[in-house]
């Protein structure tokens, strides 16, 4: 355990030396990358033991008051200030546990923790303790999305392969979506589990009037992505920021590029795309540029299918530009 | 026994989404020198200064209110900075209260200010990333920073617990509507950063999902500015509005509730905001108010999230639990209702310049009460993980 070698601060999220001018009527301001940064050899004190069974016995501790009885889990203190710091025990508690209320799924993550999402992350109380822990929660039927994990859903601890003793060691995901002898299992892994991958839909043959219908929005596509590329507010919402994506639909496909603060629209596809989008009807895509619904949601919804969760970032600067386009109308 | 405390000046600089002309040093003296002058008072006559700072982070630098205490002419004066996430502004009036109740200062400033978008997320090439992770370090550190806490999520355990209690209430198209309220609100607003972005309810419904329940347009939006207070206890407070012409807002009560940071058994009520209950009981108990719904006119609430207004609304005890879409249902709070909230538009259309936030609230609210010869606002500030903190102030027009 503990193998894992990487940098604590990933190299992609480490900027170059620089600065740049921004002029603000006619005034020029200096702006300069920067940082502010600690490192730390950080005890987890009198959490070891907590840490050290996830990481190494993959198990679940909690303690439990020598007066009350609480068992508390994570164990977070050692001595009960309900009754007047009575010292706790450690005590053993199961591996499944039911959520303490809904959870909240996240699709717009903080920048540490876009290429996990959209995760949810939820309170389960475990058998056999009663506090709430926090957990990340998946599904490992593709995208999390609202209502397959509710308040009362019994979830199954899961510790990943390569375990650091830490909280992310370990997530929950529904029981109901694995085998009886997998709930059953103490320490079950994550390459123990049937994830569905994600698999491109495919998409029906076009009739003549579904061709139609596409050159048609596709026509009206191009004319809002025109109008967003003359707009300095949603050109400025992809400054720096460069993706090549294949759009198929039922009744053709088409590129969009999105070139440092400029986008356009492309009647022949890239060849190799950064992503793919497929819907099929084409007015998914247009009605979500158009501000007339978020792409986002068409996501989440799925009615619209990306082949890479990460380009949830792209979507959302798309999403971002119908409304910055949007926006610059009212005023 | 304790002095009376009121409020005699008060200004901010615009909220903005960035301040790239300003560093936090001149957004904190703009705002200062704004007080100072709605009081009519030299900064030579201020006693004592409370700083509402929330994030280290932020300002890039840790006791970041040093440098300013000079540059405000508080040399050789008290100085503290007060931080307790969302709630900051709130409790540093709270603080500054406290002092002049005792006697120990006649007359204090309260400044808060926050310079958030300087943060940067290189790998989006977007600010917001890095903003909202910078928040993140504010999350329980083993147990909670290294799963994707963030403020956002955290509220949102809390609104989705109280739906699975009350699965009637904070209905879609009911948030979407004060969501549309309060973007006309902010249009008499002109220090707000949003003052020109009125949206229907259609666009809230169609706006983005950010965090499941919430949308982008029923979330605050982060700003960078300062607000700033001049308060002064009984005497002094009479004697500056008589040289200002500005009547005195009375603080006649103040009230803080920190809860459990772990859910379950014995910890937090996850469907409730208890720290928004008793804050503003003992707000309204030090103020003497019996029956919160037939006193309170105006509400500066701190709406980090559209719903959490609506539950914010209940715990204060102007709504039932549960029934908290009666804001907009029973017209509660539409125009001509019972209670006018957050005239300025709130966080989510004014923005959210964390440490300023709870400071221009009151500073609208103050504003509000004179404007309309009200007589009673309730001012609040919610922060930390799953709505920990509260601490909520009753301003009286007398």
């Amino acid at each position: 355990m503990g193998t894992v070698k990487e940098k604590l601060i990933p190299s992609k999220y480490i900027p170059e030396v620089g600065s740049h001018i921004e002029t603000i009527e006619g005034k020029k301001f200096l702006i300069t990358n920067d940082a502010m940064y600690t490192f730390y050899r950080r005890t987890k004190g009198e959490f070891s033991d907590f840490f050290l069974a996830l990481r190494d016995e993959k198990r679940l501790l909690g303690c439990k008051c020598s007066r009350c009885g609480l068992i508390r889990v994570p164990p977070f203190l050692t001595h009960c200030p309900d009754c007047n710091f009575a010292p706790t025990d450690p005590v053993e508690v199961e591996q499944v546990g039911v959520m303490n209320s809904t959870p909240p799924i996240t699709y717009f993550a903080t920048s540490l923790f876009q290429h996990l999402a959209p995760y949810g992350r939820g309170r389960v109380i475990f058998d056999g303790a009663d506090t709430a822990m926090s957990m990340v929660l998946y599904t490992t039927t593709g995208i999390l999305t609202p209502g397959i994990i509710k308040k009362g859903t019994r979830v199954k601890l899961v510790f990943n392969d390569e375990r650091i003793g830490d909280v992310s060691d370990v997530f929950c995901v529904p029981a109901a979506e694995l085998r009886r002898d997998q709930i059953e299992k103490k320490g079950l892994q994550r390459s123990e589990i049937d994830w569905e991958s994600p698999v491109e839909p495919e998409l029906p043959a076009a009739s003549a009037s579904d061709v139609a219908a596409y050159r048609e929005v596709v026509q009206e596509t191009r004319s809002i992505i025109e109008e967003m590329n003359r707009n300095d507010r949603a050109r400025k919402d992809i400054a720096g920021w460069k993706r090549d994506i294949l759009v198929k639909t039922r009744g053709g496909k088409f590129g969009i590029r999105i070139d440092d603060g400029s986008i356009r629209l492309e009647e022949t596809g890239p060849t190799s795309p950064d992503f793919v989008m497929v819907c099929q009807d084409p007015r998914t895509l247009l009605d979500g540029l158009a501000y007339r619904g978020a792409i986002t949601d068409s996501v989440i919804n799925k009615k619209l299918w990306i082949s890479k969760n990460m380009e949830f970032n792209t979507i959302f600067k798309l999403d971002r530009m119908a409304r910055s386009v949007a926006r610059s109308k009212k005023v | 026994m304790s002095k009376r405390v009121g409020i005699v000046g008060a200004g901010v600089t615009p909220f903005k989404g960035t301040w790239r002309e300003k560093t936090y040093y001149e957004l904190a003296q703009m705002a200062t020198r704004e007080a100072v002058k709605d009081a009519r008072i030299p900064i030579g006559d201020v006693d004592a200064v409370f700083y509402g700072i929330y994030n280290d982070i932020f300002e890039r630098a840790a006791i970041p209110e040093h440098a300013l205490h000079g540059l405000l002419g508080m040399q050789n004066k008290f100085g503290t900075r007060i931080t307790t996430g969302g709630a900051t502004g709130a409790y540093t009036m709270s603080a500054a209260h406290a002092y002049l109740a005792a006697g120990r200062f006649k007359t204090a400033l309260v400044l808060g200010v926050e310079k958030a978008t300087d943060c940067f997320d290189f790998s989006s090439m977007s600010a917001t990333p890095e903003v909202i992770k910078s928040i993140g370090w504010s999350g329980d550190s083993f147990f909670e920073q290294s799963i994707g806490w963030s403020a956002s999520d955290s509220y949102a355990e809390v609104v989705l617990a109280y739906m699975d209690e009350h699965p009637g209430d904070l209905k879609p198209e009911i948030t979407a509507r004060i969501s549309a309220q309060l973007s006309e609100h902010v249009l008499t607003n002109e220090y707000a950063q949003r003052q020109f972005d009125q949206v229907t309810p259609e666009e809230v419904l169609n706006s983005r999902l950010v965090v499941y329940p919430f949308r982008e347009l029923e979330i605050c939006v982060y700003s960078e500015g300062a607000a700033a207070l001049i308060m002064a206890e009984e005497e002094t407070a009479k004697a500056i509005s008589k040289n200002s012409g500005q009547p005195v807002v009375w603080v006649t009560g103040v009230g803080e509730a920190n809860e459990h940071s772990f859910a379950g058994k014995n910890q937090k009520d996850m469907s409730r905001i208890m720290s928004d209950y008793h804050a503003s009981h003992r707000a309204y108990a030090m103020a003497g108010i019996e029956d919160p719904a037939k006193t309170v006119e105006i509400v500066e609430l701190h709406d980090a999230f559209v719903h959490q207004l609506e539950i914010s609304m209940a715990e204060f005890g102007l709504v039932p639990l549960g029934r908290a879409d009666s804001l907009i249902e029973d017209g509660l709070m539409t125009p001509g209702g019972k209670y006018v909230v957050n005239p300025c538009g709130g966080l989510v259309y004014c923005g959210h310049a964390v440490g300023a936030s709870n400071i221009m609230s009151a500073w609208s609210a103050r504003n509000e009460l004179i404007k309309r010869g009200l007589k009673t606002a309730l001012v609040h500030g919610t922060g930390s993980t799953i709505a920990q903190y509260t601490a909520c102030m009753i301003l009286e027009n007398a």
